[in-house]
């Protein structure tokens, strides 16, 4: 019984964590129609600005801000002098979808470089600003701590105010509609280029938020995010890449998955359990869970 | 002046052999060893840089150029100075593969120092033909037993003891001070962790459940979490094993604090993962630390009154600025200072043969920081093969368990775990070796 | 353009380019003739996506899983089976190709970012399946041996040479075959595939089976490329096929072309010249420990994206610009 209920609050836990990536990942794909693989550079390189701040003032929620906002910032920038660059030589084919792939691994490389440049490539650590240790509950300690907690109604805040963002504002509306048809969007008048840029830099700030959360109850070093990188990527597919329910529904399965397959079955079914689930959620649903209309085929 | 024009002949002929014979015997003929010429020696270090094997281990060629910039700076190796060529591997096999064939092939090295990992090194070391070319393959930064067969790696020397050693080690340890309790081993999905679940084996030791293999990388705080309170369901206080790298070992001790079970278990950290510096750096609390056990064959970094940790962290702040000394730089350090013994025993006239030979005839006696014996010998590659036990303070410092220290020696298979009575070496003079 | 050059005329070609290759074998040192057998091996790995890729519009993120399943079948032959190599590298290329029919069958009913996702978490978990099997050697791995030199060919003929005759070889047959059946009607209809989908169905093409084919047919071609690469390594063994070896030759595809073959073996180059490059240029700067660490990653990804951004669609393309000038 407690194996069970341990696997149940991992799994939230760790869900929470998936989500978060999978929220930045579907952020700029709705917006921008682009898969961002430096989005695990730049949540570490805002965690590692972050890091600084904690260093230099001793508060964490000092640093949880300015890492957002430099995340929104690095966001911008990157779509304004990079993605943009591209995107202006590039208009068809499999190209299209590919030459954003692998600018944004280059981009990826530069940055953790960068982060190894200025921060050197030792192990640091970043303390949470609430407890993490468990709970009790009835006398015993469970794996379920203020931590756990503060990430996972951070994710729940972050996704609805996204939500409402996208759905019920003009900007979010805007957004949408340079995604999901530029050229019709400005012929009416929506200035496509400029709201992309925006899309990035709520994106980035997302992933700021990210890695802020995640980094304490791990530790800080510039590949500190690859392996959530590709687990958000996965939970977003599986959510369907469309709705920002579905990316944290997608990660929530994807880490029940996970923590229930190498809890019951064997550990070393870590890595697999991914790649299974992915396949039957598309074998059933090839456009992800939580699509609402049938895959455009980008 | 010399009129006579045979006479002139003569002195001229004289002089010349004179010349000659100065000059031949201050600078032996090296033409045909690679890697060596009358001023300098290459050596070369294939090593994981960056990526996440890059972060325990990135320090290490940099450490050992510092140690040889310092014996470079008082006299080299009988005038010649040490050049050491660093590339990185990222521990992938591919990448040690070429770049062990580049330090042969491209960059001449006389011979390769300190190759990291069991993976990377094997495939390395046949892509590199380091058998066919005689490259002398010297205190390999890896414990797996498999690279102590003559047959099959013919110019490798290790260094570390093997991972099958430490598991007998510690099987002693267990049994001598916490018979009775139930044993756990979590260890990674790979070569090391194999070797040491058979080292268990070979001592006899039965853990109370099949012991929790994880592939690398996998070990997330959710899966240690889960891990802990299956075992903290067992009752009295287990001994729980941890083999794996340090992040692993630090994942799961936190894990730990916040289930509360820190006291519930005796926490058993394999020497691979038990950097009490970076364990501490990786957030464990000090108090988490406090009493966790260890196996170690070198003194403590942080361990001052040792002569040569003292010597070694003198070099470093002076020769390695800005690296935080700690028992990754130790270690590094250490195995240079055996090379360059290595080095000298060879004699003036450096070859590759010569300098294999030299350490099987002479190792045994070289003077390192490691507080257990080296097994150099005309038959035997292994270079350490034993440990003492040590238990790790609040403060991170390591030291004997039970306050006495006791170093036990042993083999990788079926030979007895001995207490040694072995009496380290004296550190030469100001640590620049002056053996022959 | 390669649909003007006839078949004879491309083997032609393909057999003079081995006559060069075989004379230039000649005249390099090891170091070259190893580094030059990496070169075709990623050579036809990159073939290999381009083939996926660029022909028939499936964006795959994990090639190296698909290498790794040849290289163990290829080193499960040798080894366990005790066969002759050839046979493991038939094998190799057989095993993954079958592989990736399967695969090709899941993958049709996707498209894009979802065909990528896919095949990402493919190729992070197969490594670890690998250690799932003891049969399969766990860490350590298995051997992948090709032997030595036949005797017939004298003392001074290398094993560096020997894995030169047979990854040149292997991937010249190999492109060679690629190249003539994208010369087909099979290449007609691939590109009409991956330049308007729609349409083709609407012309009779069996979009589904024809997008299957083409990633069994890549599949086996990287399975080949797997195996010669664990051959250069003596042996296979779960690392060696991580996540970034997809990336890099995703990136290596990119930056030499993606829509014709052309540009194979310029891509390989690059994968083996860059590094090379960047740690060279390095050593001879100079600087602090952290800088000499992370400069040749930084270099290798800024010329990643400076090709990217410059020439998206292949150097070939510039030059075509610039000769219309």
């Amino acid at each position: 019984m407690t194996e069970f209920i341990t696997a149940v609050l991992t799994s939230l836990s760790s869900g929470a964590i998936y989500a978060l990536m999978a929220l930045a990942i579907v952020l700029v794909w709705r917006s921008t129609r682009v898969i961002n693989f430096a989005q695990a550079g730049q949540a570490v390189l805002t965690t590692y600005i972050g890091y600084t701040v904690i260093q230099r003032t001793g508060s964490y929620w000092l640093a949880l801000v300015v890492a957002v906002i430099s995340g929104a910032i690095i966001g911008a920038v990157i779509d304004r002098f990079f993605m943009r660059p591209i995107f202006k030589r590039v208009k068809s084919g499999p190209i299209v979808m590919i030459a954003p792939v692998v600018a944004t691994l280059g981009l990826l490389g530069i940055i953790q470089a960068i982060i190894g440049f200025i921060w050197g490539l030792t192990n640091q650590s970043i303390e949470a600003p609430v407890s993490t240790g468990g709970y009790k509950v009835m006398g015993k300690v469970i794996a379920f701590s203020s931590y756990n907690l503060l990430v996972l109604v951070a994710v729940a805040i972050a996704m609805l105010l996204l939500t409402i963002l996208f759905q019920r504002t003009n900007i979010g509306l805007a957004l949408r509609a340079s995604a999901y048809s530029p050229e019709i969007a400005r012929l009416s008048g929506i200035k496509v280029d400029a709201v992309r840029t925006l899309g990035w830099a709520i994106a980035g700030a997302s992933g700021g938020l990210a890695g802020m959360l995640y980094i304490p109850g791990y530790f800080l070093y510039p590949n500190a995010m690859d392996l959530l990188l590709v687990f958000g990527f996965v939970a977003a597919v599986i959510g369907g890449l469309e709705s920002l329910f579905g990316a944290v529904a997608g990660a929530m399965i994807l880490g029940f998955a996970i923590n229930f397959s190498t809890t019951y079955i064997s550990q070393k079914l870590f890595f697999p359990t991914a790649f299974i689930v992915l396949v039957l959620v598309l074998l059933i649903k090839p456009s992800g869970l939580f699509a609402a209309k049938k895959s455009r085929g980008a | 002046m010399i009129r006579n024009k045979s006479m002139k002949r003569a002195s001229l002929v004289s002089a010349v052999i004179a010349t000659g014979a100065m000059v031949l015997s201050t600078m032996p003929a090296q033409a045909a060893t690679p890697g060596v010429t009358a001023s300098e020696i290459k050596l070369g270090i294939s090593s994981p840089l960056t990526g996440s094997a890059g972060l325990s281990y990135g320090k290490v060629p940099g450490a050992m150029k510092a140690y040889f910039n310092y014996i470079n700076a008082n006299g080299g190796v009988y005038g010649r100075k040490i050049t050491l060529i660093s590339r990185d591997d990222k521990y992938l096999p591919t990448l040690a593969a070429t770049q062990t064939t580049n330090l042969v092939l491209k960059d001449n090295v006389f011979a390769l120092v300190g190759a990291l990992g069991t993976a990377t090194h094997s495939k390395a070391y046949k892509a590199a033909a380091l058998a066919k070319n005689n490259v002398p393959d010297l205190f390999i930064n890896t414990g797996f037993s498999g690279f102590t067969d003559k047959t099959k790696y013919p110019t490798t020397f290790m260094v570390l003891p093997t991972y099958a050693m430490e598991a007998k080690v510690i099987a002693k340890a267990i049994k001598d001070n916490f018979p009775g309790q139930a044993t756990f081993l979590v260890a990674q999905d790979d070569e090391f962790g194999s070797d040491g679940v058979a080292g268990f084996k070979t001592a006899g030791h039965t853990f109370s459940a099949a012991p929790i293999l994880y592939p690398q990388g996998s070990m997330t705080a959710a899966r240690a979490e889960a891990a802990l309170t299956a075992l903290g369901a067992t009752p009295g206080k287990p001994v729980i094993v941890l083999f794996g790298t340090t992040d692993v070992t630090a994942t799961i001790l936190k894990a730990a604090e916040k289930l509360a079970l820190t006291t519930k278990f005796t926490w058993y950290a394999g020497s691979v993962g038990a950097d009490a510096n970076t364990l501490l750096a990786l957030g464990v609390k000090p108090t988490t630390i406090d009493g966790v056990i260890t196996a170690s064959f070198m003194p403590d970094a942080k361990d001052m009154t040792d002569p040569y940790v003292k010597q070694f962290a003198d070099i470093n702040a002076k020769y390695n600025k800005g690296i935080t000394f700690d028992n990754y730089v130790l270690a590094a350090m250490n195995s240079a200072m055996l090379t360059v013994q290595a080095l000298r025993a060879a004699g003036k006239n450096l070859t590759r043969e010569g300098v294999i030979s030299a350490i099987e005839n002479k190792g045994a006696k070289f003077a390192s920081a490691g507080l257990v014996p080296l097994g150099y010998s005309p038959t035997s590659r292994i270079g350490y093969n034993g440990y003492w036990v040590a238990q790790l303070n609040a403060k991170g410092e390591a030291k004997p368990y039970g306050g006495k220290l006791v170093i036990y020696s042993t083999d990788s298979g079926a030979g007895a775990v001995a207490v040694s009575t072995f009496v380290r070496p004296t550190m030469p003079k100001n640590g620049i070796p002056t053996n022959s | 353009m390669s649909k003007q050059v006839s078949s004879k005329k491309r083997t032609l070609l393909f057999v003079a380019f081995g006559w060069v290759l075989l004379i230039l074998g000649d005249r390099v040192g090891d170091l070259e003739l190893y580094q030059g057998s990496f070169v075709a091996t990623y050579a036809l790995a990159i073939t290999s996506i381009i083939l996926l890729t660029g022909y028939s519009g499936q964006l795959s993120l994990g090639q190296s899983a698909l290498m790794a399943v040849g290289a163990y079948a290829g080193a499960l032959t040798i080894f366990n089976a005790g066969l002759h190599p050839v046979i493991g590298l038939f094998m190799a290329a057989l095993v993954a190709g079958v592989f990736g029919l399967i695969l090709g069958l899941i993958a049709a009913r996707l498209s894009g970012p979802y065909l990528a996702g896919t095949t990402l978490a493919l190729a992070i978990s197969l490594p670890t399946l690998a250690n799932q099997f003891p049969i399969l050697g766990a860490e350590e791995g298995i051997v992948f041996d090709v032997g030595l030199p036949p005797a017939r060919f004298g003392e001074d003929f290398s094993q560096y040479k020997w894995f030169f005759w047979i990854s040149a070889l292997a991937s010249l047959i190999m492109v060679w075959f690629i190249a003539n059946l994208l010369s087909t009607k099979y290449g007609r209809t691939f590109r009409a595939l991956r330049d308007n989908p729609i349409a083709a169905e609407l012309s009779g093409i069996n979009v589904g089976r024809l997008k299957v084919t083409a990633f069994a047919i890549s599949s086996g071609v990287a399975g080949l490329s797997g195996g010669l690469l664990v051959m250069l390594i003596s042996g296979v063994s779960p690392s060696a096929f991580p996540l970034s070896l997809s990336f890099a030759l995703l990136g290596g595809a990119v930056v030499t072309g993606l829509y014709n073959l052309k540009g194979v073996i310029l891509g390989g180059l690059v994968l083996v010249a860059i590094p090379e490059i960047a740690d060279s240029l390095v050593s001879r700067i100079g600087g602090s420990e952290g800088f000499i660490t992370t400069l040749p990653g930084f270099l290798v990804s800024a010329l990643l994206i400076l090709a990217v951004v410059f020439t998206p669609n292949g150097p070939g393309h510039l030059i075509k610009r610039h000769h219309k000038k």
